[in-house]
């Protein structure tokens, strides 16, 4: 589904940030190895989604172009799964994980992009979010 | 299933109007209605003056600083219920969820900078103007005041003078327009829930009855209006007659030069989609005109790409998160743009996209929807360059250079915003300094004043002297008094 408003993307951006940390909190318990970590990042999702939430209501007024700010924005570019095989081990949970992280890095890069210029802090925001997606995927590579 | 009937806001309490006459709102989207608005009449007003003149000799004498926590308050309050506030603006109004919240962060915007009264009001002094004399202006208030408000954006206009008068002391009405009234119920359920003593601010329904009532009041010291220049006119005129101060906002037919060495990023694409088709080209900074100077190429090179971002803007009811643009208010008013259209392509215009073609997104009802229409070969004379269209029309003039592109601004009878997109210096400093508007866009397509800054506008687009916002409206709402002091 394309996304062209502001509207949209916040409702998108509050799915992949709950069905991201949905998956971190079901397979927490599964993998002790991994355990500190995702639930320490299913609790920094909530944390994102309210502080672009916060910065979106903060910056939108009437004269930002947030109709039209993210012509080439869509939700098949960031789809994931947030299922496991039953038996997979941990070494696939981190490359599930993995694959979580680099496709929402990507959409955030994406949309901080097209809105560049458009919609005040939010771009910023979005990048230094992408950032911190980056570090994940870092984190996940070390284990 | 019964329709809610709204009620007026006065002395602190909802009541009804005293009428048998109401009118049906309707969500301009989806055809149903929302509810009911009373057409208050004169007693209905006079009501509410009353109140608000009661109310005024003890809120006057409340410090600047307790009346400004009322604000912080309400604001408090606003950011609560930001959504539920916006949602009602678009079920209301049509336009855009985005384009609603917009409009709530306006309004609260409104508020903070209000909320700073107790340094705002401050007057000023001089020792010893003459040896041993001292002089000091102190700014005080007035009285009652009124916003007569306008159906496009319903639920912030007010907002541009109620909570600026009340932080200086004075108190207020407010009639809300008989088209969209729901969002002043909403706003004024929050102005009872931060408990303001009451009469300070009241809320009166209806239509030319009550506004004429509003402003034929003895007791009212000054009204606000915001909508048409006829009407405006009309206003403005009356309350010369009646002795009151005056704030009129009027109409609009704003233009959008486009010179050949404007960057022609997706970002001023966007811009301009937003200009011209933002709130479905119904408000008073829309670009109406696009006046594109340059030769054939360059102007083949931008109309491409501009009729080509138009035509895919998606339009359907606003609450539908992938809607860009939603419907015009009322059926009345499609009908009005269409006749517009009709008359553009009957005086020689050319008709390049046509929005009487419905493409709309989702089951929703045609009665108050168009697309995008863009019309090129318009020349300064004809009606659609002359008249403010009030719909998401765009019409496209030529020039050779800024010289004449400046000339043909002049020309139209209104001056509220102009832009430019250049990146050229001179040109850009040329338009600044020489266009006859309120508001200068500089590669801004919407030239929308903060609230900290006053809403310009020239011409037959404002009447008056200061203007809403910023420190003009304080102004507005206070009168220095002079206080010459000897002591022996």
């Amino acid at each position: 589904m394309k996304l062209n408003t502001m509207a949209g993307v916040m409702s998108f951006v509050s799915k992949i940030e709950n069905d991201s940390a949905s998956f971190y909190r079901n397979y927490a318990e599964k993998y002790p190895e991994l355990e500190s970590i995702f639930l320490s990042w299913n609790k920094e999702n909530s944390k994102f989604e309210k502080n672009i939430k916060r910065t979106y209501y903060g910056v939108i007024t009437d004269t930002l172009e947030s109709n039209y700010a993210f012509q080439g924005l869509d939700t098949d570019d960031c789809n994931f799964e947030t299922q496991l095989p039953e038996d997979a081990d941990s070494s696939e949970a981190g490359k599930k994980a993995r694959e979580i992280e680099e496709t929402i890095k990507n959409f955030y890069l994406k949309a901080a992009q097209l809105s560049d210029g458009l919609m005040a802090d939010i771009p910023r925001l979005f990048r230094k979010i992408a950032k911190k997606r980056e570090e994940r995927c870092q984190a996940l590579e070390s284990l | 299933m019964t329709v809610k009937r709204l009620q007026n806001f006065i002395n602190g309490e909802w009541i009804d109007a005293s009428t048998d006459k109401f009118v049906e709102i309707i969500n301009p989207a989806r055809g149903t209605v929302l509810s009911e608005v009373p057409m208050s009449t004169k007693a209905d007003a006079d009501a509410a003056v009353k109140a608000a003149q009661d109310a005024y000799p003890d809120w006057r004498n409340t410090p600047p600083v307790a009346r400004a926590r009322y604000l912080h308050r309400l604001i408090e309050l606003m950011e609560d219920n930001f959504n539920e506030l916006s949602i009602v603006q678009t079920t209301e109004h049509g336009k855009t969820i985005d384009e609603s919240r917009g409009e709530t962060r306006r309004g609260i915007e409104m508020i903070e900078v209000a909320s700073g009264i107790p340094s705002l009001m401050q007057g000023y002094n001089l020792e010893d103007i003459a040896h041993g004399i001292d002089e000091y202006a102190i700014n005080q208030p007035l009285g009652v005041f009124c916003c007569i408000a306008p159906f496009n954006f319903p639920f912030m206009v007010p907002l541009w003078f109620l909570p600026f008068a009340i932080a200086c002391g004075n108190t207020f009405v407010v009639k809300s327009s008989p088209r969209t009234p729901m969002s002043q119920v909403d706003l004024f359920k929050l102005l009872e829930e931060i408990d303001l003593p009451p009469g300070v601010v009241n809320l009166v329904n209806g239509a030319n009855e009550a506004a004429e009532a509003l402003m034929d009041n003895p007791d009212m010291k000054g009204v606000t209006f915001v909508g048409s220049t006829p009407v405006g006119r009309q206003i403005y005129r009356k309350c010369g007659e009646t002795g009151k101060r005056v704030i009129v906002q009027a109409g609009a037919k704003n233009y959008v030069v486009i010179m050949p060495d404007a960057v022609l990023e997706e970002s001023t694409m966007v811009s301009l989609s937003a200009s011209f088709f933002g709130n479905a080209g119904q408000r008073c900074l829309a670009g109406g005109n696009l006046l594109v100077v340059g030769d054939d190429e360059a102007y083949k090179r931008f109309m491409d790409r501009f009729v080509e971002g138009a035509s895919k803007i998606r339009v359907g009811d606003g609450l539908d998160e992938s809607v860009q643009m939603g419907p015009v208010q009322n059926a009345e008013s499609k009908q009005r743009v269409v006749g517009v259209i009709e008359k553009g392509i009957a005086e020689g215009a050319k008709l390049t996209l046509d929005g009487r073609e419905l493409n709309l997104v989702g089951d929703v009802p045609e009665a108050c929807f168009l697309n995008p229409s863009i019309f090129e070969n318009v020349t300064p004379d004809m009606s659609l360059a002359r008249e403010e269209i009030f719909g998401p029309v765009a019409s496209v003039v030529r020039a050779k250079d800024l010289d004449e592109a400046i000339d043909i601004i002049h020309d139209n009878p209104y001056g509220n915003a102009s832009s430019i997109f250049t990146n050229n210096g001179k040109w850009a400093r040329q338009f600044q300094h020489d266009v006859n508007a309120g508001n200068i866009g500089i590669n801004v397509g919407i030239v929308a004043p903060m609230s900290f800054f006053p809403f310009g506008g020239r011409k037959d687009s404002f009447f008056g002297t200061l203007h809403g916002q910023g420190r003009d409206v304080i102004r507005f709402f206070t009168d220095p008094k002079i206080v010459i002091t000897r002591w022996f």
